[in-house]
């Protein structure tokens, strides 16, 4: 975003009124909320009621609250923090707020912009102030070392805050509907971008970094706890599972893509032959292959094979790479969508019943527990994608695991190396072409188990699940959330998955609004949203100011580490 | 032998359009480096504008008058189309680490499509067909019609103007490349882009010029495309970009007479695999697995393919 701001000349002669246009701003935003925004009543769940805030007029609330606060810290700034960008982000957000609501929800949906009362534009004007004060704020030094020391109990309070914060947004999220949705998942980008984005992000990410442990246990334990507070409704177990799946296989592709820096493009075709193999020596009357043998063993035949695929496919990384290397991948998963569209019998052995695929694949059965009934825990009721979700939970445990453990390793150092320079990485006597192959294999196992799972979760597999579309998205989540990072991964999976559940009526807008999120993110963000920092010192090599920072943050996360 | 001959016609079509397609990758390669992955969906775009020409103003004739206004109309929508997109898209990350540009080029691809999908039947004031399904393509006097036999051999029409079309584009190209100030200062920048700026030559205009003669040529194989299939629909630049691409590799990336050369092989032997795999992995289903193959089997063993190129080494 870096032509965006004023001059330094603008910064120095007006940056002392910014706290003030804060919190007018601010105020402005706030009460923006307590008046009439439509004068149509159908829309937002009714929002041309006044002083009776409901719905997206509660967020827009919050988010002039924390205008104000920000504008508060302006006046004492904290020397580790930089409300100003914090300003601007929320101004940003605001703005996009505003106009996205008014022009699509309120104008598009009733009919007519006349619907349209003086609330939103007030936003609109509190907004527009939020985002001068932020850029009228002289740009500061942030100072890491002035991080405030918590006592190691204190810091897993803060864990377990986040964490109870993440599970009440996330649950909040799923009971909305479309607008409402969209304006709640604006109100959080926006609020949380600023509050993260003044500095309290990097000092989280430093107090998550010493706690790890806990900090796992806390995301794992919300994770698990998520499907008792559904009620037993299976309608939001069923996007969760799917959002495991894509996660999890998304993260297989992160290993590749993220860690060793080896474009993929064709990744899908992975997951495909772990459910394809789940479905073939599954208990379904249409499987081909006559061999069924109980699901663990087909779980590990699954990888073995993927992992298999992903050797062929890594093999050419030996003479290929960069651009040309992304193509090869291409070519093999379309050879993969077109062998397994082929292989009905008809043309080639009959596999996989061609177009038609395989379908009535059962539930599964873990000695007795079966997968398909709805079984009652400690008076919760669980249904079938919830017993689905729970298992998936302890594969994407085991494949962030797998991930973390080889990031950390030797291995992992080697990726980065070979990521950031082939030439010295082989130079300084890393195996270049074992890596790669490593990256690719392990990489191709944790989608093939993924997929073996995917077959029963859907009851059925067929060849159009697995087009180069789909190998894009998987690509999307990984640059979306951040290359090389687990939560970056688990984020944009989540997005990507959930808005088009969340937005049926643009439904048809979804794959339009995918490629421009693309460029966009490409083009002013190419890190992704929760960046690991190494990363973003690839994306922006001459910020000195980013790479000083990072050093000073690095001194601190060792001398933690030391204690 | 007949079938030989009919195969090695259709493979020449095929590889004519092929061939005037992957000239765009191939410029646009020689001069960025980069793979611009979304020329399939100028061509397609190139089709619609040669259509969107003929509705506007000649609906209903059939002359072979029309033929070339629908070609400058596909031209304007290809050229203005790839020229935005350079603009846009792709100038703001010319020194972006690798991957970002590819992936920009995915998200154009798909952006390109749905945009084409979702709003060209929604143009206000012209009474467009909807895109979401395939529409039909204008048929043109002389150019379609009842197919040439000679002995029993039979050559499409439109096969004829496709063969042609390239043979022109390629002679013009050969005299804009080595005989215009612009084509000797491509060749410049392809060759050393530090060098040439300081001899003078305007790299970011040069880069635009790589961009709409890519263009202009995907718009003429879009206008045949249409011509040939009959129907042209949002989804045909996907495949046919990528075999494109696999031609413009399998001549020599970066190399223009390679693009030509590449294309004509690999519609030969795609139209070869059609009739003489034999067993079940030959036949129709399977050509396009045995093209991407040739695709990865040129990539690994001869990047630099058949005509040689630019040293292959992009991290």
């Amino acid at each position: 975003m870096s032509k965006l701001t004023l001059s330094d000349d603008v910064r120095a002669t007006h940056g002392s009124k910014a706290p003030m246009l804060a919190m007018v701003g601010g105020a402005l935003v706030l009460l923006s909320g307590l008046l009439s925004w439509s004068a149509d009543s159908t829309v937002l769940d009714d929002v041309s009621v006044r002083f009776y805030p409901i719905g997206a007029q509660i967020y827009i609330m919050v988010m002039g609250v924390t205008a104000i606060v920000l504008g508060v810290l302006l006046r004492k700034r904290p020397a580790w923090m930089s409300p100003g960008r914090g300003l601007r982000i929320l101004g940003w957000a605001t703005i996009a707020f505003v106009l996205l609501l008014a022009l699509f929800a309120i104008g598009y949906e009733t009919g007519a912009l006349a619907n349209l009362n003086e609330g939103l534009p007030v936003a609109l004007v509190g907004g527009v102030l939020v985002l001068l004060a932020g850029m009228v704020t002289p740009e500061v030094t942030l100072d890491v070392r002035r991080w405030p020391k918590l006592s190691s109990s204190l810091e897993i309070v803060v864990i377990v805050v986040m964490m109870a914060f993440l599970l009440f947004a996330v649950a909040h999220a799923l009971s909305l509907e479309s607008w409402t949705f969209i304006a709640f998942l604006l109100m959080l980008v926006g609020v949380a971008g600023a509050v993260l984005g003044t500095g309290i992000g990097g000092y989280l990410g430093f107090v998550g970094a010493n706690n790890r442990r806990p900090l796992l246990l806390a995301a794992f334990l919300v994770a698990f706890l998520f499907p008792f507070t559904q009620d037993g409704s299976d309608a939001n177990m069923s996007i969760a599972t799917q959002i495991i799946i894509f996660a999890a296989t998304a993260l297989g592709l992160n290993i590749v893509v993220g860690l060793a820096g080896l474009l993929d493009l064709g990744y899908i075709a992975f997951l495909g032959t772990g459910a394809y193999v789940g479905a073939m020596m599954s208990q379904s009357a249409f499987a081909t292959i006559g061999w069924k043998p109980p699901f663990l063993v087909v779980m590990l035949i699954g990888s073995l094979v993927a992992a298999t695929f992903g050797l062929i496919i890594g093999s050419p990384t030996l003479r290929v790479s960069g651009d040309y290397l992304a193509i090869v991948t291409l070519g093999f998963g379309e050879i993969f969508r077109l062998a397994m569209f082929n292989l009905d019998g008809n043309n080639g052995p009959k596999l996989t019943n061609g177009p038609n695929g395989i379908p009535g694949i059962p539930d599964l059965n873990f000695f007795g527990f079966d997968f398909g009934e709805s079984h009652s825990i400690a008076g919760f009721e669980l249904g079938r994608f919830a017993n689905y979700y729970l298992l998936l939970l302890l594969l994407i445990a085991f494949v962030i695991l797998v991930f973390s453990r080889l990031n950390d390793s030797r291995l992992g150092r080697g990726w980065v190396a070979i990521r950031e320079d082939e030439r010295a990485a082989e130079a300084m006597g890393v195996n270049v072409f074992g890596l790669k192959l490593l990256a690719f294999a392990v990489g191709a196992a944790l989608a093939g188990i993924a997929g073996t799972i995917k077959a029963h979760v859907d009851t059925s597999v067929s060849p159009d699940q697995y087009i180069f579309l789909e190998s894009a998205f998987l690509l999307a989540a990984v640059v979306l959330g951040g290359m090389g990072t687990v939560v970056g991964v688990l984020v944009g999976a989540s997005i990507l998955k959930l808005l088009p559940e969340k937005l049926r009526e643009v439904n048809d807008y979804r794959l339009l609004a995918f490629g421009l999120l693309l460029v966009i993110m490409m083009r002013f963000r190419p890190e992704g949203l929760v960046a690991s920092k190494r990363r973003q010192l690839e994306f922006h090599e001459d910020d000195e100011e980013l790479v000083a920072l990072t050093q000073q943050e690095h001194l601190l996360e060792a001398q933690a580490e030391a204690k | 032998m007949d079938a030989f001959a009919q195969q090695l016609v259709n493979g020449l079509t095929l590889g004519s359009l092929y061939a005037l397609i992957a000239v765009g990758y191939t410029v646009v390669y020689g001069i960025v480096q980069l793979i611009n992955f979304a020329h399939g969906e100028v061509f397609m775009i190139g089709a619609f504008g040669a259509l969107s020409t003929w509705l506007v103003l000649f609906k209903g004739q059939t002359g072979l008058w029309v033929l070339p206004i629908m070609i400058i109309g596909a031209i304007i929508a290809s050229v203005v189309t790839a020229v935005l997109m350079e603009r846009i898209a792709y100038r703001p990350l010319r020194n972006a680490p690798r991957l970002a540009p590819l992936i920009t080029a995915i998200g154009i691809s798909v952006f390109l499509q749905e945009f084409v999908r979702l709003f060209y039947g929604r143009v206000p004031f012209l009474d467009f067909p909807d895109a979401k399904q395939k529409v039909p393509f204008p048929q043109i006097d002389v150019v379609t019609g009842k197919a040439f036999e000679i002995g029993n051999v039979t050559i499409q029409r439109s096969a004829v103007f496709t063969v042609g079309a390239l043979i022109m584009c390629a002679a013009a190209l050969w005299y804009f490349v080595n005989r215009t100030k612009m084509g000797r200062g491509m060749q410049a920048v392809s060759q050393d882009p530090d060098t040439a700026r300081l001899m003078g030559i305007n790299v970011d205009r040069v880069i635009v010029v790589a961009f709409a003669i890519g263009a202009a040529l995907a718009a003429i194989a879009g206008v045949a495309q249409g011509l040939q299939v009959t129907n042209i629909n949002f989804k045909m630049g996907f495949l046919a970009g990528l075999k494109a691409f696999t031609a413009a590799v399998l001549g020599g990336i970066g190399n223009v007479w390679g693009a030509v050369v590449g294309g004509v092989t690999l519609g030969i032997v795609e139209a070869m695999a059609v009739q003489f795999i034999p067993g079940t992995f030959g036949g129709s289903p399977w050509k396009d697995v045995w093209a991407f193959a040739l695709l990865i089997i040129v990539l690994v063993f001869r990047p630099q393919g058949l005509l040689g190129a630019k040293v292959v080494d992009r991290a």
